[in-house]
């Protein structure tokens, strides 16, 4: 910028100096200088062009303003210039001066203009992604020169057909860089339109204003004072510029009928593009549902869009947009009339059979396509798509849905994946606490007591499985135990093994004997569980004193009772705690009572230990436990237990531990 | 865990009720869905047969705990038929067979039905 102001700055001194230029050598000198400042200037704009992102809309839109100017500075240039002029020669003492001053700053004018001309025309080419791009235009460039130069040094006789060939070769140019004009494809039609009008009037002015500075007026006196070349070089940019505008209309007006398919394709893309950002970013199903058919009727052009989603046997429409809830449920019906969820695997056209009219009678419904939304092969809804009444889906439409449909399976799928284990995760939160309780619920260790070997196992399953076991010293000749597994699992189990440790501890206080303790427990648990829910329980003591063995059975496992090689099951009669009322538990429930002997060993469990899986699904069974049991009788206590739960670690080793398993054994040693 | 599936027919005003696989708590729900079908449709009179059935949990047993009293209030019953050992012991341990008829066949349990 700088440099092109220094040349100017030198213009206007060899102007006031010398005049016009008469001599061959101060002609060149002229246009040499002319030219370094064209040439700065380009330079300048084009850094300036390139430095701020513009459309092309926007370039063709500055392109008419400044011919606009150019054609007000010519038209009244004449007028204007000659006046003031004689206004001068009147006034003033040294007219030449004034004069060349301002024919210098009309020069400027004039050159600037040319050089934004110039230099937007390169723009608008350049976008244009075309290969040997920079070359074609660098070609057009020389021959511009030497259009514009030849003017001053060739106008002889001999060597005018110089100058007409240098002119000749860069209007084929001209037309051959103006030909492919690829950036009005990006355009919507609106803007095409916007175009087409445009490029009319930038030709027209183009043409007016290279007719206008031809002529003999005070713009081309101007002009030809300083250099014949510029006058050339500006000539020769105007028919470019001319010539590129009437490409440009001509090209508009050959797209603007498929204007509309590209805007459609062109929505369609940026569509997609939203939607795959979106697969990653929204998880919530909801709110995905709500952009699926936002999106797809906008892309398929149709009134109104919802998603069937199937609910168990049910279903339902979700995300409706543009129509009610109660509009597309009866919609959804006709289609499900028609075709079930499970079969639909690719996009169909569907006619009802009569037209749904909404509450609003414009808003009626005679035409739907039906779109799979699969998972794994499994269709789980459908993605609906309606257009008013009178209009069709093209094939265009379909395959846009159809796309978009597959896009939106994967979106679902991976919100539901996210749901899923966001549900895993609460889920395994919610069992870490219940195992805390069960932990803190049950006994650290079994309570020594004299003549009573005593050994307890207990062995979580991931689902806490609500077994529950303890032991009460209720003084000192007498050892209360309990025994118990809560039907279902997880959080909810483990809060009741925690009102059942409450209910047996306060009981075995008050309460002696394991029946009247069974019953009061049934009676509160009658009263305070839910009806599917149940405890199975075994209660009992040994009277150390009397070396007696009393309990009874709550519809528990039975006891087992080891006693020299001979095995005995104990199963007295009893319904589960919280089954049946008061009255009829009491009707069915029996207490056992036993004399203890020496190594009488007793066993008891919960169903975690005989319905121990292994991988192909066979229980571990009573008949082995018995054996294991039978097999291993003069071990201890601790040694039993150990024994035990060994072999059942074997027997189940390739299979998840699926219940708590429990196992309480006492040995009584005289 | 595996896999739990019913099947429901109609015999006369009976509504029976086949069960197979393995029905613990995560299974209950699809058996819980076929009793809340069917005092919808005010039929009380079930049979429950047990015949495919490989395991029932505590769970599974709670699922006829929850609609017994409804269904008795309602001049109805569940009766069980066509249990296998392993599952009648389940059953007994509980003390169900004090709660709930439990038939060999559903000839005997339609039966009872009809007589009473």
């Amino acid at each position: 910028m700088q440099l092109f102001f220094i040349a100017a700055t030198i213009l206007l001194i060899l102007k006031i100096f010398y005049g016009n230029p008469d001599t061959y050598y101060l002609k060149l000198f002229f246009d040499l200088i002319i030219a370094f400042a064209v040439y700065f200037l380009i330079l300048a704009l084009i850094r300036f062009e390139n430095s701020r992102p513009s459309s092309p809309l926007s370039l063709v839109l500055n392109v008419g303003i400044l011919l606009a100017i150019m054609f007000f500075i010519i038209l009244f240039s004449d007028y204007l210039l000659t006046n003031v002029f004689e206004n001068i020669n009147q006034q003033i003492n040294n007219p030449s001066l004034v004069y060349n001053v301002i024919s210098v700053l009309y020069l400027l004018v004039v050159v600037s203009l040319v050089s934004f001309f110039f230099v937007i025309l390169r723009h608008l080419f350049y976008r244009n992604q075309a290969k040997n791009t920079r070359i074609y235009f660098n070609t057009m460039l020389v021959f511009f020169i030497l259009a514009s130069l030849s003017k001053n040094f060739f106008d002889s006789e001999h060597l005018s057909f110089l100058i007409t060939t240098f002119f000749v070769i860069s209007i084929l140019l001209m037309i051959f860089n103006s030909i492919r004009i690829s950036w009005i494809a990006f355009l919507t039609k609106k803007e095409k339109l916007y175009l087409l009008l445009l490029s009319f009037f930038i030709t027209s002015l183009f043409i007016v204003n290279i007719s206008n500075s031809s002529g003999e007026n005070v713009y081309s006196q101007i002009i030809m004072g300083f250099s014949p070349s510029l006058k050339q070089f500006n000539k020769v940019v105007m028919i470019y510029g001319s010539i590129y505008f009437m490409f440009l209309f001509f090209t508009t007006l050959f797209h603007l009928p498929t204007a509309e398919a590209y805007d459609r394709k062109a929505q369609e893309v940026t569509s997609l593009q939203y939607f795959s950002k979106l697969i990653t970013e929204v998880l919530d199903f909801n709110d995905l549902a709500e952009t699926v058919t936002d999106i797809t009727q906008k892309l398929s052009d149709s009134k109104a869009s919802w998603i069937i989603w199937r609910n168990g046997s049910r279903h339902n429409s979700v995300a409706a947009k543009n129509i009610g809830y109660v509009e597309s449920d009866k919609i959804s019906n006709k289609i499900l009339e028609k075709i079930s969820i499970e079969d639909l695997t690719s996009t169909k056209t569907l006619n009802l059979r009569e037209k749904v009219v909404g509450s609003d009678p414009d808003n009626s419904y005679s035409v739907v396509s039906v779109s799979p939304i699969k998972t794994k092969g499994i269709t789980h809804g459908i993605l609906v798509a309606a257009k008013a009444s009178g209009q069709m889906f093209t094939l265009d439409d379909l395959n846009a849905i159809e796309t978009f449909s597959d896009y939106a399976s994967v979106a679902i799928e991976n919100s539901r994946l996210l749901e899923e284990s966001i549900e895993k995760e609460r889920l395994e939160k919610e069992l870490d606490v219940a195992r805390e309780i069960q932990k803190k619920i049950l006994p650290l260790k079994a309570p020594a007591v004299p003549n009573l070997q005593i050994a307890s196992v207990f062995i979580p399953a991931f689902e806490v499985g609500g077994d529950y076991y303890d032991f009460f010293k209720i003084n000192d000749s007498k050892l209360g135990f309990v025994i118990a597994d809560v039907s279902g699992k997880g959080i909810s189990a483990a809060f009741i093994m925690a009102e059942i440790k409450g209910i047996f501890e306060t009981l075995s206080k008050t309460i002696e004997t394991p029946k009247e303790i069974l019953i009061k427990a049934n009676e509160i648990l009658w009263h305070t569980l839910d009806s599917k829910t149940f405890v199975s329980a075994a209660y009992g003591y040994f009277n150390l004193n009397e070396k007696k063995l009393t309990f009874a059975r709550a519809g528990h496992c039975p006891l087992y009772l080891f006693r020299n090689d001979q095995s005995k099951i104990m199963k007295p009669s009893g319904l589960g705690l919280g089954l049946s009322e008061r009255d009829y538990f009491i009707d069915n429930l029996e207490e056992y009572s036993i004399d203890l002997e020496n190594n009488d060993t007793i066993v008891l469990y919960t169903d975690g230990v005989t319905e121990a899986k292994n991988d192909l699904l066979e229980d571990f069974g009573d008949k082995q436990f018995l054996k294991v049991l039978h097999n291993n009788i003069n071990l201890n206590a601790e040694e039993l237990s150990n024994k035990i739960i060994h072999e059942i670690s074997v027997f189940s080793s390739g299979h998840e531990q699926y219940d708590d398993i429990t196992l309480v054994i006492f040995k009584w040693q005289q | 865990m595996a896999d739990f599936s019913t099947s429901v027919k109609e015999k006369g005003d009976i509504s029976i009720i086949n069960l197979k696989g393995y029905l613990d708590a995560h299974t209950a729900p699809t058996l819980e869905n076929n009793f809340t079908q069917l005092i919808g449709e005010n039929k009380f009179k079930i049979i429950v047969n047990f015949e495919d059935l490989a395991y029932i949990s505590s769970a599974g047993l709670g699922v006829f705990m929850a609609y017994i009293e409804n269904i008795r209030d309602n001049q109805g019953d569940i009766k069980l038929t066509n249990m296998s050992n392993k599952v009648f012991n389940i059953f007994d341990l509980l003390g169900f067979p004090l709660l709930y008829e439990i038939y060999k066949n559903e000839d005997e349990a339609i039966r009872k039905f009809s007589g009473s």
